[in-house]
């Protein structure tokens, strides 16, 4: 078996892997420059004198002793109280994600399945409705939600980030539904299912590499928003992305600013974790051929 | 064991019809083939009995309950999909017993039930595997078990051979039949094969443009087909047919005169007669004409003439030589005639 990788004339590879090192480098520097440096002080970090400083940390050393230090992370999480914005980060995220799959899997389903014409309509408006930015939607919500008096809390942001996102997952899910032949619902109902039956235990195990996929983006949505979290949360119950903003906002305080850098880089690690853990089902709901039977 | 009743059934979808006043009795543990051309509404039918598809217009009849209203489910039948539908995400195993475990069997009866549907499909090897790792063969015969796991009321096979290889439809073919006589369970099948409809079927029941063309056994189809579609259908080759006139027991048209068919008709008629039925004769008959061209089939010639505009082919023995435009002639004695309308389609007379 000869791998068509091994049969390219050299130049060719060399070239290739190259591209993808310089690739690799430039989207992996910023990340490992970041990290590296939440763990040195402001006057590291952000070194006027020299950017080497950066790496070896000599003004990290004189003030704790060692050219490593925790006290970004202590001033985020502890003083700062980061924790309460990543908990409201995880329940705004996982609200979001099981609103968005249950909606989005029932409804994609029934478009996908009723070939009905209006069903195309549907989903072009749905489309135009997430293609605007959310700063225009979010604008018309603020005077409705302070005379309702609902402005500042977390399901009021959680309804309105899964409205901004609904229609993405009913489309996506719509044509995942569609690549699944419906002679697999047709033979769950004959073998005596009901609908949702047929649903629930032929088509869902089938499409688990879908949702999981679609999930995925709709965590991301959620997790990564600025615009919306910022503009209807109130300070207590601020998110993990407005609060890092907020720290990077008060650079007249010494070492604030290492708040921002440590938080941020809690803020990445979950989402390595899910990356990590959920690969393959993403590889396959990504090309996906792997949903047909 | 059930009884199928379809009264005067019709399937519209706003103003297309895709089946018009379908009327047709069912008999208990009957094999009923629906026969016809791609599109002619033979799945819709199907759909209607299965329950997967409404009813515009009519009443469908499981002995005596009408069940138009009733979901899949309940109507107690199994269905084989021309493209399968079996579980991608189950084994073999549990793609047959899911009917089972979806209708709360007891459990401790599925393996035993399981076990007696693969050995009739002869999958025993192969029941650990999912269905990706099954030849088209293979997975059509689970789909054929998880059909028979449960002997419900009706068995409902839609072209259920169409995906597989010529050598392989003929040995499905075969054990289909085998399976239905043993398990004596009233069978619906669908196919757009002829040859299929007529090794398989009890009736069959020929279908063209939404309508019934004609109901009969295999025989009464081939011997006596009710119209010109029918008697164009069946048959490999299909029946000969030419248009021409009849006038005082005599018909006429270029190339060929046939005397002694029935006196009771005349006018407009097209005459058929089937290729094997004829014969190739030295001297006068009632074919005469030059040959447009000949074909070595193997185990027969075949020669074919141009009559009135149509092509017109008798087999014979397969040492026969002529040359293309030689003058052959053929006997079409009255006795092998079929007369149909001209304008109309339908039967007028057996000669
Ligand atoms: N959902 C539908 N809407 C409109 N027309 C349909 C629909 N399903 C089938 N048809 C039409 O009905 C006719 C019969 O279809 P079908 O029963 O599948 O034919 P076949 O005899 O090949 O199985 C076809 O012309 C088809 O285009
Ligand atoms: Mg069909």
């Amino acid at each position: 078996m000869s791998n068509p990788a091994e049969t390219k004339p050299l130049p060719i590879k060399v070239i290739t892997i190259s591209v993808v090192l310089i690739w690799l480098f430039l989207a992996a520097f910023p990340f490992l420059w970041t990290m590296w440096g939440s763990f040195k002080v402001e006057g590291d970090f952000f070194s006027r004198a020299n950017w080497f400083n950066a790496i070896t940390g000599p003004v990290t050393e004189r003030q704790h002793g060692s050219p490593f230090t925790l006290a970004g992370y202590e001033g985020a999480w502890i003083e700062q109280e980061f924790w309460k914005a990543v908990i409201n980060t995880a329940i705004v995220t996982v609200f979001v994600v099981i609103i968005s799959l249950t909606l989005g899997t029932l409804g994609g389903y029934a478009l996908a399945r009723s070939g009905f014409k209006y069903t195309f309509w549907l989903l072009m408006a749905a489309l135009v409705f997430r293609a605007m930015p959310h700063v225009t939607l979010v604008s018309g919500y603020l005077l409705p939600f302070f005379q309702l008096n609902i402005w500042g809390y977390l399901p009021t942001t959680i309804i309105v980030l899964v409205a901004i996102n609904q229609p993405f997952t009913l489309w996506m899910l719509h044509s995942f539904f569609l690549s699944i032949p419906k002679d697999l619902d047709e033979a769950a109902m004959v073998d005596g299912c009901t609908r949702f039956q047929a649903f629930r235990l032929a088509i869902i195990p089938v499409m688990w590499p879908g949702v999981i996929t679609t999930g995925l983006f709709s965590f991301l949505l959620a997790y990564n928003d600025f615009t919306v979290t910022s503009m209807l949360l109130s300070q207590e119950n601020q998110t993990m992305i407005p609060q890092i903003n907020a720290f990077l906002g008060s650079t007249q305080e010494e070492g604030k600013v290492m708040y921002a850098v440590a938080a941020v880089v809690s803020a990445i690690i979950p989402l390595f974790v899910l990356i990590l853990f959920f690969q393959r089902q993403i590889v396959s709901g990504l090309t996906a051929g792997a949903v047909k039977g | 064991m059930a009884r199928l009743r379809l009264k005067n059934v019709n399937k519209r979808w706003g103003s297309f019809v895709g089946v018009d006043n379908f009327d047709l009795d069912i008999a208990d543990q009957e094999f009923l083939v629906l026969l016809g051309p791609s599109g002619c509404g033979k799945s819709t039918t199907m759909r209607m009995i299965a329950g997967l598809e409404d009813v515009t217009e009519g009443e469908i009849l499981f002995d005596d309950t009408v069940v138009n209203d009733m979901d899949p489910k309940d109507r107690d039948i199994s269905m084989v999909f021309q493209s399968y539908g079996l579980y991608p995400n189950l084994s073999v195993y549990e793609n047959i017993r899911f009917p089972l475990r979806v209708r709360k069997i007891p459990k401790e009866k599925h393996d035993e039930m399981v076990m007696e549907a693969v050995r009739m499909t002869e999958l025993e090897d192969y029941i650990h595997r999912r269905p990706a790792e099954l030849s088209g063969g293979q997975r059509q015969r689970v789909a054929l078990g998880r059909a028979i796991v449960r002997r419900p009321n009706i068995f409902l096979m839609d072209e259920p051979l169409s995906n597989l290889d010529a050598k392989l439809r003929v040995s499905t073919r075969a054990q289909i039949k085998n399976l239905q006589s043993k398990l004596k369970i009233t069978t619906v099948y669908v196919t757009h094969d002829q040859i299929e409809a007529m090794t398989l079927a009890d009736r069959v029941v020929v279908m063209n443009a939404g309508k019934i063309q004609q109901v009969g056994t295999p025989t009464d189809i081939y011997d006596n087909p009710a119209n010109v579609f029918v008697a164009s259908f069946i048959g490999s080759p299909a029946m000969n047919l030419v248009q021409g006139t009849l006038e005082n027991g005599v018909f006429e048209a270029e190339g060929i005169r046939v005397e002694g068919l029935p006196l009771a008709v005349s006018g407009n008629v097209t005459l058929g007669f089937r290729a094997e039925d004829a014969e190739i004769v030295e001297g006068p008959a009632q074919i005469s004409s030059p040959v447009y061209s000949i074909e070595l089939l193997g185990e027969a010639s075949m020669i074919t003439w141009r009559l009135a505009g149509s092509l017109v082919s008798i087999k014979t023995h397969k040492e026969y030589r002529a040359d293309i435009g030689a003058v052959v002639n053929a006997a079409v004695p009255a006795s092998i005639c079929h007369l149909f309308d001209t304008a109309s389609g339908e039967r007028i007379a057996h000669g």
